[in-house]
């Protein structure tokens, strides 16, 4: 006590500084601002704190109060409700299944998404735009993460607002309990290249269940390309662009972009050309 | 080293060179034994906890159950049973077959429809015939058929729900097929 | 009258209870403004002085304090659920109808407990939007803008746990839907790719030990409940620790 006293008795006691202790936080601090720059967190964050804690707790009741929580009728395994939806922000993984194998819609690509996002701090080498809104500086990061985020809110809007009964595709003006006519069924891209080729269904070699046709390998060759062009591209024409990042970054960042982009490009496969699978094999379909 | 305090003897760098491996060769065995059992005791109780997650009984519905006689059942699918045993009992002109009630994308129940002769998923839209081939949406394989036989005493449908028959289908125009006579064979069909 | 209250004032926090609680002023000067962040626990998360730019509302939105704020709220009000709420698939559903109806003020607290869950989805959702599109996640900061991304992800499997609790139709298909994705999973799930030639069945895969069992029954419930209460809390309150450290320790992003 009495040296907590002497302390504070050696501090001035009012010189617009912290009282010496502004120099110590300075030290552990990043930036290199004069003390002018800085104001104290008490009043003029804790203030701030308060009231926005305060506003948040008041839309928390009036939200409590005005809209209830839901409760549905008991758990039972044999009857599904129709139409079945997660919460709203797993809607657009729900969406996703729609279009890809559970495998790939529930687990490869929201690890994918996780994995994307812990990388990205360490793929994105500028150095500029730290602390500030900017686009200019920093366009190619900002686009592609807004291209993500948009993609993600878009399939959440979908899944809240445009799926139905049997997962149909519903306009808020249409008659919401009323089932839609089955539409015609979905063909693996292997069946339409065989068939428009004029090609036999017929193995060129069978590994144990998979009998690799012509048309399958055609199918790989493109889902392979579309990775190994948009590897080629940017590096042949923009090497400026692939000097800043370097190989390891530039194969990370490379692969979650296309991936990323490989998304919106399978769902409109299915959407222009009822297209169900790009590649199938026994294991696995994409 | 020399704990009586005994003069040391002057020995021949050969020797020293000697002492000094066979000590480092002791040194690096003690931190083997030493970090390896450390290791091992760190990996056993690891894969310890990992099973103890693994429940080794179970508190569930029965999954061998009967289901009365083959002449309780007409042709086409009967849709009794789904409440009580997630099952359709369907009879074609050659028999009977039990299809799952449960969807091969996510696990919804699908409901039939009798005027489309369609099963479809309330999830996400799977579209199944009558057979339980994919006439549309997301499913990735057919519906299950489970196995089925007639219990000699009493006559009755015995459904094991455990025996599943799952093979690969083959995409068509027409959606996910596999070719009927080769699903129609024992255990999963009942020629009555 | 101002003699009166200053001499309680006086009489108060002169004692030795006062004393040993609040080892500082009133902050209504700049050396005790600073003492009280440094002998307050809570307020020790924050800096004794911040630039001027960081308190900026439209640079932080206050989203990640407000993330934590939810945080705290559905600590609460999730403890005061418990207490009338047993995870026990006959009971369960009839515990939250109870809220509802017969326990005063049961609904309230459920209510807020859901819409505290839905905002701070939401509000972690858009803190690391504003994080990205301020560049804050730039050297020194990578670590920590990977922790957030784990407690993002903390935060959706503490929803997705809580969705089961009621043990409505809402719950069970929810759970139903989410647990056979489990189920799909590569080389640990026994429909997902190379699953089954590893040898994974319903009652060795990864969704067996998610379950308790191969259905969304008893153990499932139990399970999630667990998890929800106390498992996964105790790895949020652990992330977050480190995530608040590291921002006190490098301090808020700004342009050098």
């Amino acid at each position: 006590m009495a040296e907590k006293e002497t302390t504070l008795g050696t501090l001035p006691k009012r010189d617009g500084n912290s009282g010496g202790l502004a120099a110590l936080i300075k030290k552990s601090a990043s930036d290199k601002m004069g003390p002018e720059d800085h104001v104290l967190v008490w009043p003029n964050l804790v203030y701030i704190e308060l009231i926005s804690m305060l506003f948040a707790t008041a839309l928390l009741l009036f939200l409590s109060l005005i809209s209830p929580a839901p409760l549905e009728e008991l758990a039972s395994s044999d009857t599904t409700p129709n139409p079945t939806k997660a919460p709203w922000y797993f809607l657009g993984l729900q969406e996703l299944l729609v279009y890809f194998d559970p495998w790939l819609a529930g687990v490869v690509l929201p690890s994918l998404i996780i994995v994307g996002l812990v990388l990205l701090p360490y793929i994105d080498p500028n150095p500029k735009g730290k602390g500030y809104y900017t686009f200019s500086e920093r366009k190619f990061a900002v686009l592609g993460f807004c291209f993500g985020l948009a993609l993600w809110y878009i399939l959440i809007v979908i899944g809240v607002w445009f799926r139905g009964l049997d997962w149909s595709w519903y306009w808020p003006w249409e008659n919401w309990h009323h089932h839609k006519p089955i539409t015609g069924g979905l063909v693996d891209l292997e069946v339409i290249i065989g068939k428009t080729l004029g090609m036999s269904d017929t193995p060129l070699v069978t590994l144990g269940r998979y009998g690799v046709t012509i048309a399958n390998l055609i199918t790989w060759a493109l889902f392979l390309g579309y990775y190994a062009i948009g590897f080629s591209v940017p590096f042949l024409t923009m090497r400026k662009f692939y000097n800043t990042l370097g190989f390891v970054r530039y194969n990370l960042m490379m692969f979650m972009f296309l991936s990323m982009l490989g998304v919106p490009l399978k769902i409109f496969l299915r959407l222009l050309a009822n297209v169900k699978y790009v590649l199938v094999t026994p294991w696995f379909k994409i | 080293m020399n704990p009586g305090g005994k003069k040391e003897s002057p020995q021949n760098p050969q020797q020293q060179q000697a002492d000094v491996s066979r000590r480092r060769f002791f040194t690096l065995m003690g931190l083997g034994i030493g970090w390896g059992g450390f290791a091992a005791a760190l990996g056993g109780t690891s894969v310890g906890a990992l099973r103890y997650l693994f429940p080794n009984v179970v508190y569930e519905p029965p999954t061998v159950f009967k289901i009365g006689k083959p002449d309780d059942y007409g042709v086409g699918v009967d849709n009794k049973l789904k409440k009580e045993r997630q099952i359709w009992v369907v009879r074609n002109e050659r028999g009977i077959y039990v299809l799952v009630a449960i969807c091969r994308h996510l696990g919804c129940t699908p409901n039939w429809f009798d005027d489309q002769k369609r099963f479809r998923c309330p999830c996400h839209g799977s579209i199944y015939d009558v057979t339980g081939n994919v006439v549309g949406g997301p499913a990735p394989r057919t519906l299950w058929r489970a196995g089925v036989s007639i219990d000699p005493v009493d006559g009755q449908i015995v459904v094991n729900f455990n025996q599943r028959q799952d093979p690969d289908p083959k995409g068509t125009d027409e959606g996910l097929m596999v070719d009927e006579k080769s699903r129609e064979v024992p255990p999963f069909f009942l020629q009555v | 009258m101002n003699k009166l209250l200053d001499q309680i004032r006086e009489n108060v926090t002169q004692t030795q209870v006062w004393k040993s609680i609040f080892r500082h002023g009133f902050p209504s000067n700049d050396a005790n403004r600073a003492l009280v962040m440094f002998s307050n626990v809570i307020l020790h998360l924050h800096p004794v002085r911040v630039r001027r730019g960081a308190l900026k509302i439209k640079f932080t939105w206050c989203l990640g304090g407000l993330t934590f704020f939810f945080f705290v709220m559905l600590a609460v009000t999730g403890v005061f659920l418990m207490f009338y709420y047993v995870p026990d698939t006959r009971r369960a559903y009839n515990d939250i109808k109870d809220l509802g109806t017969v326990i005063y003020f049961g609904s309230l607290f459920r209510n807020l407990h859901r819409w505290s869950a839905h905002a701070m989805v939401f509000s972690v959702w858009m803190h690391m939007t504003r994080v990205f599109l301020t560049g804050s996640y730039k050297p020194p900061r990578e670590f920590n803008w990977v922790v957030g991304v784990i407690l993002l992800v903390v935060t959706l499997v503490m929803s997705w746990t809580g969705y089961l609790l009621p043990w409505d139709q809402l719950a069970l298909w929810a759970v139903t839907v989410g647990s056979k994705m489990a189920e799909a999973t590569p080389l640990v799930g026994n429909a997902g790719p190379f699953g089954p030639e590893l040898g994974m069945g319903v009652d060795n895969d990864v969704r067996f030990v998610l379950l308790g069992g191969t259905v969304v029954g008893q153990s499932a419930l139990l399970r999630f409940y667990v998890l929800h209460c106390l498992g996964l809390p105790l790895v949020m309150a652990l992330f977050m620790a480190v995530h608040f450290w590291r921002i006190r320790k490098d301090g808020f992003s700004g342009p050098l």
